[in-house]
């Protein structure tokens, strides 16, 4: 897509009419669900090495759990700017 | 300690040190990424191209490819030698696993060599 896009005007016009496709929503919208969990787990996971959070079993558990919730509402937002935008 | 033959940096310590440094740089590309496109939500093709052509970003987009290439290198090796080894799915594990190593690395560099292509030829 990035080839594309950068080829011609033709070409950028054409990526960008292929956004308007309900499969090429639904491929985009899978595709950055699952990079904002990962980003935000990772995220978490980098706390943890520079020692925030990984004392307890507990601290462990609502780290996860802010994680799934900010993983949640980045999706919300995901889904509002791929569909309805 | 067969399995680290496929690894990236050929070490423990260096692979962790580079799958984090990688994973700063791509969400620094990512934040960038993320907040050009909602500022300029109807982007224009010139704009598009303009952004892409300037040697910082240029280097910025390599950089953050490179990191793609290592941060899925160590990730798939983590993955695959944790789960397709000898005790979970049998004998013939290593041959599967090397076959699947191999073929990821193959990808990651032909998507490595493609992002350059398209960098570099603007």
């Amino acid at each position: 897509m990035l080839d594309a896009s950068l080829e011609s005007p033709e070409n950028f016009a054409a990526i960008k009419g292929w956004f308007a496709h309900p499969l090429c929503q639904i491929t985009i919208w899978a595709s950055l669900a699952a990079l904002a969990y990962h980003v935000v787990a990772g995220i978490r996971h980098l706390m943890m090495d520079f020692g925030f959070g990984e004392d307890s079993f507990e601290s462990g558990l609502t780290s996860a759990r802010i994680v799934v919730l900010v993983s949640v509402a980045m999706i919300i937002f995901i889904t509002a700017w791929i569909f309805l935008w | 300690m067969v399995t680290t033959v496929t690894s990236f940096g050929r070490s423990g310590l260096s692979d962790w040190l580079v799958q984090r440094v990688s994973a700063v740089v791509m969400t620094a590309y990512l934040i960038f990424i993320v907040g050009y496109l909602l500022l300029n939500s109807d982007v224009s093709y010139q704009q598009w191209a303009g952004l892409h052509s300037g040697l910082p970003m240029r280097m910025f987009s390599l950089l953050t490819m490179l990191s793609v290439a290592a941060h899925a290198w160590i990730g798939m090796w983590s993955v695959l030698t944790d789960y397709i080894t000898v005790r979970t799915i049998g004998p013939k594990a290593t041959a599967i696993r090397i076959f699947f190593q191999l073929g990821m690395i193959a990808m990651i560099l032909v998507y490595l060599l493609w992002a350059i292509d398209i960098l570099w030829g603007i």
